[in-house]
């Protein structure tokens, strides 16, 4: 069922790890970025951190052992397909909720978190 | 009404005079916290120190019990806080609730007093009713777990009565299922079973349910709130985003119990569940990039209360790193397997809980606070802004130093004890002794003493804040209620 | 103006919280019904309390790729066979105890609890006790007076916690207990006391012959 990380690959699956998430993170922060501030110059970048983040799910994928079956490697390709199209989503929410907002009233500035 | 700057209650409605009680009690807890986590750390330099006095078991257990109980009473403070506002109308029941703040409050100090004093007792019911459960974070004995729920029947029967009869918003709403959820599932750590992979399984119900679902979206409630206070965002955008929110953090969180079911004698699938859920966890975190950046950039960041919304800015950080960042490092069982039940797991709790939860908290003291001194001025140029400053990055850097030190230390468990010498006595010993474990824990030490510098000081900058301020506070227009 | 699409309203997203909220919560149920009969003690995964009258291994199996509980001959606690209710009694009080004394806030068991001392869950295996012959009254006089065995050298030690001989040897039972479960190869890489015998006395009432035990 699971084939557990070798002892020389601890460090990787940590790094590797963080790096997905962390990559995952840049590449919406960028993705959102460009839009907002309608720099398409910054979208390649973007997707430079998104492949920094293909990368670092492939080395998750290995050290972990996930290819050996194939319920993980699913998992795998779930992860880089629903990190990729998960800020265009998102910011489609963003302006779909946001779309009657602008006629009335003055901008504000709006955060939301957990 | 007082001049701005002023304490006065005068300044606050029912419920909010109701909720600054609690904030005095979690703001005290939290210092119990800190102390008795400084006492604990010190007996791993010093084995010693207080040795058949206060043993690290009692230490550990105040420092855990007294986190879950501040951050209790910050959650309830807080909906106490944003009550009125919510419902349009005075609280139902106040004179119950403030009965029972001291009640709770009473029996919150004679447990503590018991687990100092008494500790231990034989092996018996007797001991687990009256002295201490022995179950991480839900010590509490049973007559506490009862007269907890009681407590809390009341908080809820305010909480539930007032919008009943007032009206329910959105944020009304979750808010109250949120608290039946939340509550309820306390229930399922009440029971005393021999069978030890039974009591881990609901045990997980309880502390997982908690921690990353239920307080979760209490926490989400809080900050929609915060945000059309602080930052005076429309009702029908934080409210939509709030369902949004309970969608992917219920839908990623419920089910992502199952990566606590890998070791405990619980079937394989749960390796097949709490993998998918664990890939899936993140989501809610993308959502919150892609929306914080969709605001900021089409909008004027404009905000009445700088000290909050540096405090939530720390959230929005905490939440990413403490719970994402850091989850995600050993959450899958490939790798679990060796961080199961080590340092790294002391890394993780200290960074989740710090970065989601008493951040958001401590948030709230400083919306209390500027309301309770007569709505006064708390944006730039406020006089002795150093003390909240100083005290933000001593909290927090004192943190990120702990986190680190332990994370190291985590790493080195990992490979030695666990990996090499699998998890003997001897193994865990002789990772113990290793030099970077040593020294994780110095480092610690060191930077829990700047933690403990940081509260310090926001204790005196809650005392201070505001007083030679007279100036009101500025407004946004006030979108936010309608 | 523009209208706010189907999929971006308030009313769609209210109710897909609750869909999913819901819908998490049944699965999870149905999940906890199918987990609770595994390990209910005598389900798949948990064996009845009176495995303590056997010998406990923990072996690598290859097919499931890690190490796994394996009972085997009959090996009763203190000399003295239990029933399956006098063994419950015996295990109950020793968790009790655990509880009582607060075990889990210096240690952990099945990896849950403190870091300040070593886990639990494979206690009675742990080659530390010397041989399978001394084990079971060096933990009953360790449980009772630990505070004079320093056992490592950080100078860390457990307290004396008043832990009486009856509540020692209960706690013996509920260790040995404990070391039955299946849990899934935690902790990995384990290599447990010696616990083969010199003369093959009897046959062994059960299945597993717990001799070689080396974890991968």
């Amino acid at each position: 069922m699971i084939e557990p990380v070798a002892l020389q690959d601890f460090f990787l699956s940590f790094f590797s790890a963080a790096m997905v998430i962390l990559c995952g993170a840049l590449y919406a922060l960028l993705f959102a970025y460009a839009r907002v501030r309608r720099q398409p110059r910054l979208m390649p970048v973007a997707y430079l951190a998104y492949l920094g983040l293909v990368a670092s799910v492939l080395v998750l994928a290995t050290v972990a052992n996930l290819f050996a079956t194939g319920f993980w490697t699913l998992i795998v390709a779930l992860m880089l397909i629903g990190y990729l199209l998960a800020p265009h989503a998102i910011w489609h929410l963003c302006v779909g909720t946001h779309a009657d907002e602008h006629a009335d009233e003055e901008p504000r500035a709006f955060r939301q978190h957990s | 009404m007082a001049m701005p700057g002023t304490l006065d209650s005068a300044n606050l409605n029912g419920g909010q005079k109701l909720a600054v009680k609690y904030f005095s009690v979690a703001v005290a807890l939290f210092g119990a916290q800190i102390v008795f986590g400084l006492l604990a750390g010190l007996q791993y330099l010093n084995p010693d120190f207080l040795y058949g006095v206060l043993d690290f078991s009692v230490n550990r257990m105040v420092h855990i019990n007294a986190m879950i109980v501040w951050l209790l009473f910050g959650f309830i403070g807080s909906s106490y806080w944003l009550l009125e506002d919510e419902a349009g109308i005075p609280v139902v029941g106040l004179k119950l609730g403030n009965l029972i703040f001291w009640v709770f409050t009473l029996a919150v100090a004679v447990v503590v007093v018991v687990y100092l004093l008494v500790q231990v007792g034989p092996g018996d019911q007797s001991s687990i009713w009256l002295i201490n459960e022995g179950r991480e974070y839900i010590e509490a004995p049973r007559w506490a777990d009862i007269g907890i729920v009681v407590c809390v029947l009341v908080f809820f029967f305010n909480v539930a009565a007032t919008f009943a009869k007032g009206r329910y918003t959105g944020i009304g709403g979750v808010l109250t299922l949120d608290l039946i959820a939340l509550f309820g599932i306390y229930l399922a750590g009440m029971f005393y079973t021999p069978n030890i992979s039974v009591d881990q399984y609901w045990w997980w119900w309880v502390i997982h349910l908690w921690v990353e679902a239920t307080w979760e979206v209490l926490v989400g409630c809080l900050m929609a709130y915060g945000l059309m206070q602080t930052l005076g965002v429309r009702r029908k955008i934080v409210e939509t985003w709030l369902y949004i929110e309970v969608a992917l953090m219920f839908g990623s969180g419920i089910l992502g119990l199952g990566h606590h079911y890998f070791w405990i004698g619980t079937p394989e699938y749960w390796f097949t569940i709490g993998g998918f859920f664990s890939a899936l966890e993140p989501i809610p975190l993308v959502a919150m990039v892609v929306h914080s950046v969709f605001d900021s950039g089409t909008h004027n960041m404009k905000n009445n209360n700088h000290p909050a919304l540096a405090w939530i800015i720390a959230h929005a950080f905490g939440n990413f790193f403490g719970a994402g960042v850091w989850g995600f490092m050993h959450t899958l069982p490939q790798i679990n397997l060796y961080t199961h039940g080590t340092q790294w797991s002391a890394s993780h709790g200290h960074f989740a809980f710090f970065g989601a939860y008493a951040t958001l908290v401590i948030a709230f003291f400083y919306l209390a606070l500027q309301k309770w001194r007569g709505n006064v001025w708390m944006s730039g140029g406020l006089a002795g802004a150093w003390k909240w400053k100083w005290a933000l990055g001593l909290l927090n850097l004192g943190m990120i130093g702990m986190v680190m030190a332990m994370l190291v230390s985590g790493y080195e468990q990992s490979q030695i004890e666990r990996a090499i010498e699998g998890s003997s006595w001897v193994g865990y010993f002789v990772a113990q002794a290793h030099p970077w474990f040593a020294q994780g824990m110095w480092w610690r030490q060191v930077f829990g003493w700047m933690f403990a510098a940081g509260f310090v000081l926001l204790v005196w900058d809650l005392l201070t804040l505001g007083r030679s301020e007279r100036r009101p506070a500025q407004v946004h227009s006030e979108p936010g209620v309608h | 103006m523009s209208q706010l699409q189907w999929w971006a309203s308030e009313s769609f997203w209210r109710k897909t919280a609750i869909w999913v909220t819901a819908g998490s919560f049944v699965v999870l149920i149905v999940l906890t019904l199918d987990s609770m009969s595994a390990i209910t003690a005598g389900g798949t995964r948990v064996p009845a309390y009176s495995v303590i009258n056997h010998r406990i291994d923990y072996v690598f199996d290859e097919k499931r790729n890690f190490q796994v509980p394996v009972i085997g001959v009959e090996e009763p606690l203190f000399g003295k066979t239990l029933t399956e209710a006098e063994a419950k009694a015996l295990v109950s009080r020793g968790k009790l105890t655990t509880q009582a004394k607060n075990c889990m806030n210096c240690h952990t068991l099945l990896g849950n609890g403190a870091y300040y001392a070593p886990d639990l869950t494979k206690s009675w295996l742990d080659p530390s006790w010397g041989s399978k012959e001394v084990r079971e009254q060096q933990m009953v006089d360790f449980l009772m007076n630990p505070q004079d065995r320093l056992h490592n050298g950080l100078g860390r030690r457990m307290p004396n916690l008043g832990i009486t001989g009856d509540e020692a040897r209960a706690t013996v039972a509920f260790l040995k207990w404990m070391a039955s479960i299946d849990t899934n190869g935690f902790p990995a890489n384990f290599t447990p006391i010696d616990q083969s015998d010199p003369p093959p006395a009897e046959a062994p009432a059960d299945s597993g012959s717990p001799t070689q035990q080396q974890g991968g």
